[in-house]
């Protein structure tokens, strides 16, 4: 027998010893009041060694600023006050929000409930991700009142064959604000949010030259005007959100997306000279700003507006939680329209996770959720149109509804219940995403990138880039 | 067995158990050394192991596998690696990031050279200029990304602004393909402080009697610089060119931050390209395959660099 250990020897026992502290520090703790994995104990069943536990922990990821933070965790303590035996657990995730979520998944570790972009929802229902939770929302005498959500859209937007997947958190669609000063003193006449009278293109390209000024206060089109010397322009219209480009889309009576191919549609005349159309602010007519990329530096549309080098910009109507707080008097409108009014219409969905060990207090959650105590708190603050019915009645809107007189005094500008009653609901496009549209938009927006440079008319680019495109959606079909 | 004489450490030989035997052993003055050794290596053990080794090894069976992260993974063979050949995208991030690799290393070495050989210099206040000029490569990577998409910016960058002064045209450094790639190495080297302050302790370890003996020869300051300084520097010039290599193939964040990838795929890096594959097309297979295979690039020019350079560098 050798008479020292050798070193192979130590290596493995330290080895060993080691490797097991470590998994014994990575186990799962079991005096948590969730129901650990693998057990057969139902929710709120005490486990072996643990105290007496009474409350389940529903976790809850998502995605928001501060203000959706500070809402999601008031509601969180009412639900609690209501649900003593309910603990929600909010992780917010602000950046990256489906790859970490897709991480917590394969890591074991679904949350129970999750924000999920409408985008990837029926993604996810094809890979079996999500919670069915028909039975329960077709029994409930509150959210499963039959005209309880604008229909048909809630349904046409949550059920996959006929089933329920997740609820709809609101509405939300692009509109246009601008800085109500700059008309005024301008002499213009703004632009109304009523949609009977939306301006047709043409004006609004007029009125964008007219706002839009060069150092020397020269307007495109006039003789001697300096586009690389703009002092304010007329208008900003987004190319790097998918909401905006859909809203030129669909305001030009074109589609993204054929519903019921699942197949990509911008090669299409309307929806290219939809897209063209945006392009040309920038190209041709010199009354937006280039480069998406100025919002994430602190210089945004939220500020140009305030400071007066922005007089008009298309954004969500979420913006308008933080563009109601600028120091000058703000005006919102409809988009103008192309060829056919539309917006690009959509909002996040609530969803239960298949892999959740408590579906029921899940979905007590989610009803919740649903509920019009916890749709008020975003639309009180401006950040959502009301998807519930009772909502948008003109009692329902007295229950959230603030005209802005001024800035710090109210949230919604005058002339804004048309935008909630009439021009969402009535003109506000949908857009469904098929299985594998992440990969396929890996070419469209890269296609898109030469439009907005004028290296090729959208068209061309959507002629090359769709077919390409529709051959991933086809693979992922199959 | 006797318990008592294994503790004592009087007759080792007598015990049959491991850990007896651990025990005794550790007891001498070269078992306590190398208890102590592991003890100190151990966490950065630990971490090469679950954070290098086991991922590695997992992203190995992988990459012979097709995954979405929900469900099971299911074996493909070599179909992965077949995919990448006729993969547009993959080609096309290939193609960036050698390009940015090839440009960027050399050009951010004769930059961080030029700056050692300036910061070496005897004047006052030096070590307010070392400070300044290295500043920059602490700046957290975002931060820097967030300034230089300013910077870059068309309509309200500082970049611009400055040719707009000297009565050049606007530039879409962002926006037009072909100005991408030449911006985003324009941006990295502002990172370069890091490769400098290696130059700089090189240069003062080169001995003066050298300069000395070359002066009295009639050798000019350049003649100094092509016929000492360069070649003493070699190991080190050898040095920043490998860890450039290797950095620079594994560029991300300037791609992901600012440009997306874009405009046109003309930032698309490859492990941008990796990362999109596994987490937003959810193909893990996929990515863990196109991970090998950049692995086996940079082993590669490694290789290729040590059998070819290496030879020729002079350690002192």
């Amino acid at each position: 027998m050798k008479k020292n250990m050798s070193r192979r020897e130590f290596m493995r026992i330290a080895g060993l010893a080691s490797g097991a502290s470590i998994l014994a520090a990575c186990a799962p703790s079991t005096t948590t009041t969730t129901a650990p994995e693998g057990t057969e104990a139902g929710p709120g069943e005490t486990t072996e060694g643990a105290p007496a536990a009474d409350t389940v922990t529903v976790t809850f990821t998502g995605w928001g600023g501060a203000e959706e933070n500070d809402g999601v965790l008031a509601a969180a303590e009412y639900f609690e006050g209501e649900n003593p035996d309910i603990k929600i657990n909010w992780i917010q995730i602000p950046e990256n929000y489906a790859e970490k979520l897709l991480a917590m998944v394969a890591a074991g570790t679904p949350p129970d409930t999750a924000f999920c972009y409408n985008t990837i929802y029926q993604d996810y229902v094809s890979k079996g991700l999500l919670m069915d939770i028909t039975a329960n929302l077709e029994a409930d005498p509150v959210v499963g009142a039959p005209d309880y959500f604008i229909e048909p859209q809630e349904k046409d937007r949550c059920t996959v064959d006929g089933k329920w997947y997740g609820i709809g958190s609101c509405w939300v669609a692009g509109q246009m604000y601008y800085n109500a000063d700059i008309f005024e003193a301008e002499g213009i006449e703004p632009p109304s949010n009523d949609p009977d009278e939306a301006w047709e293109w043409d004006k609004f390209l007029e009125v964008a030259r007219q706002l839009t000024t060069d150092a020397n206060g020269k307007h495109p089109g006039e003789d001697g005007f300096d586009p690389d010397n703009i002092e304010r322009w007329g208008v900003q219209w987004p190319q790097n959100n998918l909401v905006f480009l859909h809203s030129a889309v669909a305001d030009n009576g074109g589609r993204w997306i054929n519903p019921e191919t699942g197949l990509v549609e911008l090669d299409s005349p309307e929806a290219s000279e939809g897209l063209q159309n945006v392009a040309d602010l920038m190209l041709v007519e010199h009354v937006a700003p280039r480069g998406a990329a100025f919002s994430a530096l602190g210089l945004t549309n939220t500020q140009m507006l305030e400071n007066g080098t922005l007089a008009m910009a298309i954004d969500g109507s979420w913006a308008l939680s933080w563009i109601t707080k600028i120091n000058a008097n703000l005006g919102t409108a409809t988009l103008p329209r192309m060829k056919s009014l539309g917006t690009d219409m959509q909002a996040h969905i609530h969803v239960g996770l298949a892999g959740s060990e408590n579906p029921d207090q899940a979905w007590q959650w989610l009803r919740f959720l649903a509920t019009e105590y916890y749709q008020l708190i975003f639309l009180k603050m401006g950040l959502w149109l009301p998807s519930q019915t009772a909502l948008m009645t003109p009692e329902g809107m007295e229950k959230w509804y603030t005209e802005r007189k001024g800035p710090g005094d109210g949230i919604h500008p005058a002339g804004y219940d048309k935008i909630v009653t009439k021009f969402v609901p009535e003109y506000g496009h949908v857009l469904y995403m098929p299985p594998g549209y992440t990969e396929a938009d890996a070419v469209i927006t890269p296609a898109l990138d030469a439009v907005w440079v004028g290296d090729e008319t959208a068209q061309m680019a959507m002629e090359t880039a769709v077919p390409e495109a529709n051959a991933i959606l086809e693979e992922a079909k199959a | 067995m006797n318990k008592t004489s294994v503790l004592s450490g009087q007759r080792p030989s007598q015990t049959n158990s491991g850990f007896g035997r651990f025990l005794h052993w550790f007891r001498t003055p070269k078992g306590r050394r190398t208890v102590t050794g592991y003890i100190f290596i151990g966490p950065f053990i630990l971490g090469v192991l679950f954070w290098v080794v086991y991922p590695a090894g997992m992203a190995a069976w992988l990459a012979f596998h097709e995954w979405n992260l929900i469900s099971p993974a299911k074996f493909v063979g070599l179909k992965n690696f077949e995919t990448m050949l006729g993969d547009k995208l993959f080609w096309q991030s290939l193609k960036v990031t050698s390009v940015y690799t090839f440009v960027s290393v050399p050009l951010g070495m004769i930059v961080s050279f030029s700056m050692a050989l300036l910061i070496n210099t005897k004047v006052r206040g030096i070590a307010i200029f070392r400070t300044i000029y290295y500043l920059p490569s602490i700046m957290p990577a975002v931060a820097n990304a967030v300034l230089w998409a300013w910077i870059l910016n068309t309509d309200f960058g500082l970049l611009n602004a400055g040719l707009h002064f000297i009565g050049l045209p606007k530039i879409a450094w962002l926006q037009e393909p072909e100005w991408t790639l030449p911006a985003l190495i324009l941006m990295s080297l502002w990172g370069v402080g890091q490769a400098m302050i290696i130059f700089l302790a090189g240069l003062q370890g080169i001995d003066e009697v050298f300069y000395e003996a070359a002066k009295i020869d009639g050798a000019g300051s350049w003649a100094q610089l092509v016929h000492i300084t360069i070649p003493m520097m070699s190991s080190v010039f050898f040095f920043n060119l490998i860890m450039g290599i290797i950095n620079s193939f594994q560029v991300f964040t300037a791609g992901y931050l600012i440009t997306n990838g874009g405009p046109q795929n003309a930032s698309l890096f490859y492990v941008l390209y990796l990362y999109r594959n596994g987490f937003q097309h959810l193909k893990m297979g996929y990515a863990s395959a196109l991970s090998w295979v950049l692995f086996f690039i940079i082993a590669f020019f490694t290789a290729f660099i040590f059998r070819t350079l290496g030879r020729r560098v002079y350690y002192q």
